[in-house]
């Protein structure tokens, strides 16, 4: 279906909408899942999304998105995350789609770009390798040319939902000469392709949202290639402006601030200063954290570009998020080491999944010490 | 224009070796300097036009004092000309109003606002100062603690309990009965401990009646925390911009220490903790400029204080810690900033104060 228009309604506007939407059509027994969902449960409501055009919601209308501004944009992940809207297996939309938008060729727009609308492709992201983690530019999976194709051989690993992605986007050696940098490319593979073995990794909080995929002599289409052979790094490091400030945001810690204030008010602990100082500053870190978030909003609103400086609004938030869970955890005192629901107080609690939901975000995307020295190096101009 | 003004003081208006002559004299700063401020304008920044002043801002406001307070200025900007302005400028003795303001934006007289009585209380209220009906005028009797810009204060606008409720007198400091305490702050300057002794002044002296004293004192005092925050911010940027320069030079073991991950890591912290201040700061000012009012004016000078306080605290002192011994001599300037700091937090409430009192005013507010 034609998505909707939105551009002439008021941000207000557009917020009632957002809200009416979520409220009428998301899944209540989605409401708030504490972990990455995998396909099968959220494929009725990409379904849903699908058919009332809201699938993706950035993308430009010629593509088939939603158009919305970036001002709306954040209206809608504000209300997603009030209403629990659990995330849809989505790199294809935020990721690799407005890669191959930016960078592909016609044929790839016109073959991928339909496919990820309509959720019979779901993509994975291929970039860390077990010795290319934080220092990602060192990855060593191969990619040879062979005829018209390369042969790809190698690991790949921390793959989210590899195990449900119909094709994956990788970064590939395909060169040793040079800076480790001018030899990567950025390739397209089918999942499905003869000699991909994928196995996925139970985490620390029992689920298993990430994998490990191997490469043997995987034939892969030249023409998947994206951005040209070696420019691999240069397309990766394109990623939207708007996504590197999205991961600052001060929304996702909110969650797990209310059940903290619900498990408190239940055992009377607002009258205990100590506690209740803890907890403001806690709430004053999210607050003051939104002060800071809606200054970088309004810079990419005007349709400037970021600059590093950014990296500090994942830091911040990532690390106050799990400063929070640990006091959620203190609170719980032996339900702090409990997992799944429990009635403590007459409040009913999970203690557990706030916690380690807000683990991996002190690593993934550029590790928080990673982020220092970008910050370090960028802002600071410290000398390295 | 008013940016330039204060950054062209910053560099040639006032110095450090100025800073360290006036530390822990009295009153600890130059009346020749406070005039040249009246020239500029600032005194009456906050002042309404019909009384001589700008009419302008706190964000007008808010970039002197971090401006003055970046360079270490002792002269009591903040005390005189936003705490004791905006107190009187809320009064409705309109003569008396006209008479004070004017002579503080001339730079003529200095008012200091003696409010407070007990240490970490934010209590307009309680208040012991007695103003009792004596013959044709009125008496009071009582004590304040910690008056800002005590030192070289021409007069004091006083909070008593009088028989109907709340209000604020004028007393000029030369008025019989009147004794003040000068005791040294960490940063140098001094604060006051006045004490009035059957000190007998005018009716006219009723500058605030207890129709509106205690909303003015309480917007003067929110006023106030948003413009010592501004204080701090101009503060914590001098210190982190000077330990970062000197990260940039100081060689050891081969190499700038700057590069050590441990030290480069501790500077961005810093950084963040600046930055977070800076946001919140513009945001508690644009609210304030709209016109915010009651429970949510009062949550956001408690949020600024507290986040401000804490930044400014952690990052002077950790000045100290990157520059090494160096930044443990009374030569060298970090001690300053840290001092100037310490003073700013204990002002007004330091941020454990002010997260209890944001805690109070946010639920009060409903947010």
């Amino acid at each position: 279906m034609t998505p909707p228009d939105f551009s002439s309604l008021s941000d207000d506007e557009f917020r009632a909408k957002a809200r009416e939407f979520f409220a009428q059509h998301y899944p209540s027994h989605l409401r708030f899942i504490l972990r990455r969902a995998r396909l099968a449960e959220m494929m009725e409501w990409y379904s849903i999304l699908y058919t009332h055009g809201w699938v993706a919601p950035s993308w430009p209308r010629e593509y088939g998105g939603m158009g919305l501004d970036t001002g709306k944009m954040l209206i809608l992940l504000e209300e997603q995350e009030q209403y629990g809207v659990t995330r849809v297996p989505d790199h294809g939309i935020v990721q690799v789609g407005p890669i191959i938008m930016k960078y592909g060729s016609t044929e790839q727009k016109k073959y991928y770009l339909p496919k990820i609308l309509s959720g019979e492709h779901i993509w994975g992201q291929g970039y860390s390798e077990p010795n290319a983690g934080s220092d990602l530019a060192s990855l060593a999976t191969s990619a040879v040319p062979d005829g018209t194709d390369f042969i790809v051989n190698g690991q790949k690993i921390w793959t989210t939902l590899a195990h449900d992605s119909t094709h994956l986007y990788t970064l590939v050696r395909t060169s040793k000469e040079g800076k480790k940098q001018e030899g990567i490319s950025f390739l397209l593979i089918d999942a499905k392709a003869p000699g991909i073995t994928i196995r996925p990794i139970r985490n620390i909080a029992g689920h298993e949202e990430f994998c490990e995929v191997f490469f043997e002599n995987v034939r892969v289409p030249q023409a998947n290639l994206v951005g040209g052979l070696n420019k691999g790094w240069t397309v990766a490091k394109a990623l939207l402006s708007f996504e590197r400030i999205n991961i600052g945001s001060p929304r996702r810690p909110q969650y797990a601030l209310k059940r903290l204030e619900q498990l408190a008010r239940a055992k009377g602990l607002f009258d205990d200063p100590g506690f209740a100082d803890k907890f403001t500053a806690l709430k004053l870190d999210l607050d003051d954290l939104g002060s800071l978030y809606a200054r970088y909003v309004e810079i990419v609103k005007r349709g400037e570009e970021l600059g590093q400086e950014v990296s500090m609004l994942k830091i911040w938030a990532m690390e106050s998020w799990q400063r929070l869970t640990d006091l959620l955890l203190e609170t719980g005192q032996e339900y702090g080491a409990m997992p799944g629901e429990h009635t403590v107080d007459g409040a009913k609690v999970d203690l557990l999944s706030p916690f380690y939901y807000a683990r991996p975000g002190t690593i993934y995307g550029g590790s928080s010490e990673v982020q220092r020295n970008i910050l370090a190096k960028y802002v600071l101009k410290l000398p390295s | 224009m008013l940016r330039d003004s204060v950054a062209d003081f910053a560099k040639r208006g006032t110095n450090i070796k100025r800073v360290r002559k006036l530390r822990d004299t009295a009153p600890g700063f130059e009346r020749a300097v406070w005039q040249q401020m009246a020239e500029f304008g600032w005194l009456g920044i906050l002042v309404p036009e019909q009384y001589g002043g700008l009419g302008l801002g706190c964000a007008e406001m808010a970039i002197v004092a971090a401006g003055t307070a970046g360079a270490l200025t002792p002269e009591p900007l903040t005390a005189a000309a936003v705490l004791a302005a905006e107190a009187i400028a809320r009064g409705d003795n309109e003569a008396l109003k006209r008479e004070l303001l004017e002579a503080l934006v001339a730079g003529a007289t200095i008012p200091a606002l003696a409010w407070q009585e007990r240490a970490g209380s934010l209590d307009t209220a309680a208040t012991a100062m007695r103003a009792e009906p004596f013959e044709a005028a009125i008496k009071l009797n009582g004590s304040k603690s910690f008056v800002a810009g005590a030192a070289g204060a021409d007069g004091y606008v006083v909070s008593a309990q009088s028989p109907d409720g709340l209000a604020l007198y004028w007393v000029p400091a030369n008025t019989g009965g009147v004794a003040l305490d000068l005791q040294p702050l960490a940063d140098g300057r001094m604060t006051g401990m006045l004490k009035l002794n059957d000190v007998v002044v005018p009716k006219s002296s009723l500058l605030a009646s207890p129709a509106c004293a205690g909303a003015a004192l309480q917007a003067a005092l929110d006023t106030t925390l948003v413009m010592v925050s501004a204080e701090m911010s101009g503060v914590m940027g001098r210190a982190l911009d000077m330990s970062v320069d000197y990260m940039k030079t100081r060689v050891q073991f081969g190499k700038p220490i700057g590069s050590f991950q441990a030290l480069a890591h501790r500077a961005v912290d810093l950084h963040i903790q600046r930055e977070l201040s800076s946001a919140v700061l513009s945001d508690a000012v644009a609210m304030f400029d709209a016109g915010a009012s009651g429970a949510r004016r009062g949550a956001m000078a408690s949020r600024v204080k507290a986040r401000c306080s804490e930044a400014g605290l952690r990052i002077t002192r950790e000045a100290i810690q990157i520059h090494g011994a160096i930044g443990f001599t009374d030569e060298y300037d970090a001690g300053l900033y840290l001092k100037r700091a310490m003073t700013l937090s204990a002002w007004l409430g330091n941020a454990a104060l002010h997260r209890r009192r944001y805690a109070e005013l946010a639920a009060a507010a409903g947010e």
